[in-house]
């Protein structure tokens, strides 16, 4: 595990991307090369609200998909699975995509060796549709007008057109019911040290990428990309590093308060009892890949569902089946038709599976999940 | 109306299955509430059972196995021990009190500790009532 | 190659966007569209599996000269030809068809679920902002996404008034009180509620319900089963089932155009002479019709529709397709 600071050599990359245009730059050479047969990044659709994950098969496509989407809540874990499994694929990823991408390798449902992961580092993202209520009500800007968006230093910060900036606590936009997904709130792993590289601003300088260089293919991508002419690196000093050790300990610190204050709720949630039983919740579930199979399906579970499933019946199982590899991506929360606050009883579980196993789903290295597990070890 | 408790039993067929039959042969009396349902092993057991147990009206479930290191195939309980676990999670977040659920190990010639097992839960569960589920 | 695009669920009439995932130009799953202002990536299971639906799409290997060659003879030997409107037809499919009927001198004919019509309509804000909302059939899980907007009413601390037939429903779960009355009585029940109080509603016993409704003063939302039944209703008038069935018993020659009436009415359909259907996708009226012709499917080409709270909403086609449109049809007719 290393640390540089990197900047893209290609003028148009630097000026479309974040902070130095790093990840666009080492997309564009694994292209280039022919290393990879595709990128898979979000890029926007209607609006910078709408970032849409996207397959880019040629470098010069890959400017639409410079920039970060807050805005975006996206999955990519089973969007792989599913659709890229004979390819090679470099792919954007949030900590809660890796998490995902790491328990699907665990599951053999994806091949490690096929994915290049180039991890961003996350403070939370927010739904499109209430994020732009949130700009009509707590700032002065039309949500219209925002030509990208940025988390930092506790803030929520919008950058207009006309190059201005306007910004507002979260603290002060979540007091409201506002701000980041519930999920994200209460997400304490910030940077995906499972992907190849981690790549973020902060600890920063102004006009570089600060990337965390986790693994031996991760140190080749940087290498490769410095060889090929379109990335310049240098070391980032004792300072930025702990800057950046301090911007993650704060975070962790706030989604670790976050989960104190929301877990004791689970056992009130009422909301179950408006379940239609649509499944949306598992079907969108990047752990869940059984599909057909899945034991819900059964008629055992499936008969006399006239009006809500019971919960213990229905989440409890999907809870026995994976609820120790839950990422917490939230996915399941967005789509509930219903607004049943799902993933928060599965993130407790996983939660407290780690407090009796260590296993944190996504990040612990190189073991199955415990339940899995033939040895003979009582929890 | 400890009568109407209903008692879910899977037993493992090796061991606490016949640790009933001990029981019944020796004419030990335990509580007539629980259902027994044979299995092969605890390790073929899976959470959703037991749930299953629960939405059909279980007031509580029972699950024996083979102690430790005795599993009839090597390791079956072991799996069982650690699925356990989860379910004691699970249920406790859907308003279903800890105590419903038990499992204990019990060996086939253990006929007056599967009775006193069921005496036992027989009493935790007729105080807690029957329960309900929304 | 690995695509997603924006459409609309077509499913229903609330309106929801759906991303459609393409894999080397098949249509292969859905994918959340949290952008959509309706739904917000959420869709009920209706809106998921409506992609699936492409599995059933009527294969374009029949002779389409042939075929218009009959509809024209069909249609032009008789003088009781019927055109079936549907709310699944965009409006711009609606007003070709309804051209298309006018200049032939053809009856039309438009069911709207027996719902009728609304001139004005609650939106889905006015559901969310509502003091009571009054609830016929179950709607949380017939129309999840408008479901939805009373769940946030009753967040908001609005009283949910429920008229429901079923024993057991999710609706009744949410509802601060539940009957399963006539319709008539239970809206006598909740007479005097003030206004801004929202009644929504996916069925009624009669006719008169619907004048009871109108009557009420009270904000009104009909949630049509078709996606733009709305829409066409701003171009037809539409046909209560008795109606319809009087026109039906007058018919000789009946096009229907992308529907599926066979479900929806209780109607010897044996008696008309001639049954012609276009249709994307094959259902029961296609198995009875005598003419079936394929038409390109709201995953292929551009339109828009009305939804229940009357915004129009264009869509785009997500794939391309060399099926024949409604117009391609009906201009190879007139010719």
């Amino acid at each position: 595990m290393s640390y540089i600071l990197a900047k893209s050599k290609n003028e148009d990359i630097l000026k479309a991307g974040e902070c130095g245009g790093a990840v666009t730059s080492i997309f564009k050479y694994l292209l280039d090369e022919g290393i990879v047969d595709g990128v898979l990044a979000l890029s926007p659709h209607d609006d910078v609200y709408d970032g849409i994950p996207t397959f880019v098969t040629n470098s010069e496509d890959l400017i639409n998909t410079a920039g970060s989407y807050h805005c975006a809540p996206t999955m990519i874990g089973d969007l792989i699975q599913k659709y890229f499994a004979d390819k090679k694929v470099a792919v954007a990823v949030k900590p809660c995509d890796i998490r995902s991408i790491d328990e699907l390798i665990k599951r053999h449902k994806i091949n490690p060796d096929n994915i290049y992961t180039v991890g961003l580092n996350c403070g939370g993202t927010v739904s499109p549709v209430s994020g732009r209520k949130m700009i009509d009500l707590f700032y002065e800007a039309s949500p219209d007008d925002v030509i990208s968006e940025e988390i930092d230093k506790g803030q929520f910060i919008i950058e207009l057109a006309d190059g201005s900036e306007e910004a507002v606590k979260i603290h002060d936009l979540e007091k409201e019911g506002y701000g980041r997904r519930n999920n994200c709130q209460r997400c304490d792993v910030k940077i995906p040290r499972k992907a190849n590289i981690a790549c973020g601003n902060w600890g920063a300088e102004d006009g570089w990428t600060f990337i965390e260089i986790n693994d031996d293919k991760g140190q080749k991508l940087i290498d490769g990309a410095k060889k090929a002419g379109i990335l310049e690196t240098k070391s980032p000093n004792e300072a930025a590093i702990e800057g950046r050790a301090k911007v993650e300990k704060i975070m962790i610190k706030m989604s670790k308060k976050n989960q104190e204050a929301t877990y004791p709720l689970v056992n009130e949630v009422e909301e179950w009892n408006r379940c239609i039983g649509c499944y949306a919740c598992r079907d969108v579930c990047p752990i869940c890949w059984c599909y057909k199979n899945c034991e819900l399906s059964k008629s055992y579970f499936k008969d006399d569902i006239i009006a809500s499933p019971m919960p213990i019946a229905f989440q409890g199982v999907r809870l026995s089946h994976m609820s120790f590899s839950c990422v917490d991506c939230g996915q399941c929360d967005d789509v509930c038709p219903m607004d049943i606050p799902v993933s928060l009883v599965f993130d407790k579980l996983q939660k407290k599976y780690q407090n009796r196993t260590g296993y944190l789903a996504g990040v612990s290295d190189d073991i199955k999940p415990p339940l899995y597990s033939p040895d003979k070890v009582e929890l | 109306m400890s009568d109407e408790i209903k008692i879910v039993g899977l037993l493992c067929n090796w061991c606490c299955y016949g640790g009933a039959d001990t029981a019944g042969t020796a004419r030990m009396q335990y509580p007539h509430n629980i259902r027994i349902i044979r299995v092969m092993c605890s390790g073929r057991i899976n959470p959703s059972m037991i749930f299953k147990a629960f939405e059909e009206g279980a007031d509580g479930v029972f699950v024996g196995g083979c102690h430790i290191g005795d599993c009839h195939y090597d390791a079956g309980n072991y799996k069982w021990s650690r699925r356990a676990k989860i379910v004691q999670d699970i249920i406790e977040e859907f308003g279903i009190e800890k105590e419903r659920f038990r499992f204990e190990w019990i060996s086939a010639s253990e006929g007056e500790k599967f009775q006193k097992t069921m005496e036992e839960f027989h009493t935790t569960l007729s105080k807690l009532g029957p329960l309900e589920l929304e | 190659m690995f695509e997603i695009k924006h459409t609309l669920c077509p499913s229903c009439s609330v309106g929801c966007g759906i991303n459609v995932i393409l894999d080397n130009d098949e249509v292969v799953g859905t994918f959340p569209y949290k952008r959509h202002p309706v739904n917000e990536g959420k869709n009920c299971l209706n809106g998921r599996n409506s992609v699936e639906r492409f599995n059933d799409k009527i294969g374009s290997d029949i002779d389409l000269d042939k075929a218009i060659m009959e509809i024209s003879k069909e249609i032009n030997d008789s003088d009781k030809v019927t055109v079936l409107l549907s709310g699944n037809n965009s409006l711009e499919e609606a007003s070709a068809i309804k051209s298309f009927s006018d200049e032939n001198n053809f009856n039309i004919a438009f069911y709207a679920d027996d719902l009728g019509n609304f001139e004005d309509v609650a939106s889905y804000n006015d559901v969310e902002n509502a003091s009571n909302v009054l609830i016929i059939g179950d709607i949380l899980c017939e129309n999840p996404l408008v479901g939805r907007r009373i769940v946030h009413a009753k967040q908001n601390n609005a009283k949910i008034f429920s008229n429901i037939k079923a024993e057991k429903s999710v609706t009744a779960n949410i509802s601060d009180e539940v009957s399963s009355s006539s319709v008539g009585e239970f809206l006598d029940k909740y007479s005097n509620l003030d206004d801004s109080s929202v009644i929504v509603f996916n069925t009624v016993d009669s006719a008169e319900d619907l004048d009871k409704i109108r009557n009420s003063g009270l904000k009104v939302l009909p949630v049509y089963s078709k996606p733009n039944t709305k829409g066409v209703l701003s171009i037809v008038e539409d046909n209560s089932k008795d109606e319809l069935i009087e026109v039906l018993n007058d018919t000789d020659v009946l096009l229907v155009v992308n529907d599926n009436i066979v479900d929806e009415i209780d109607f010897d359909f044996k008696s008309i002479s001639k049954i012609i259907s276009l249709s994307a996708f094959e259902n029961d009226t296609t198995k009875i019709s005598d003419i079936v012709i394929p038409i390109k499917s709201w995953l292929e080409y551009d339109g828009s529709f009305v939804n229940a709270m009357g915004d129009t909403q264009n869509f785009s086609g997500v794939l391309e397709s060399d099926v024949s449109s409604v117009f391609e049809i009906f201009e190879k007719i007139n010719n």
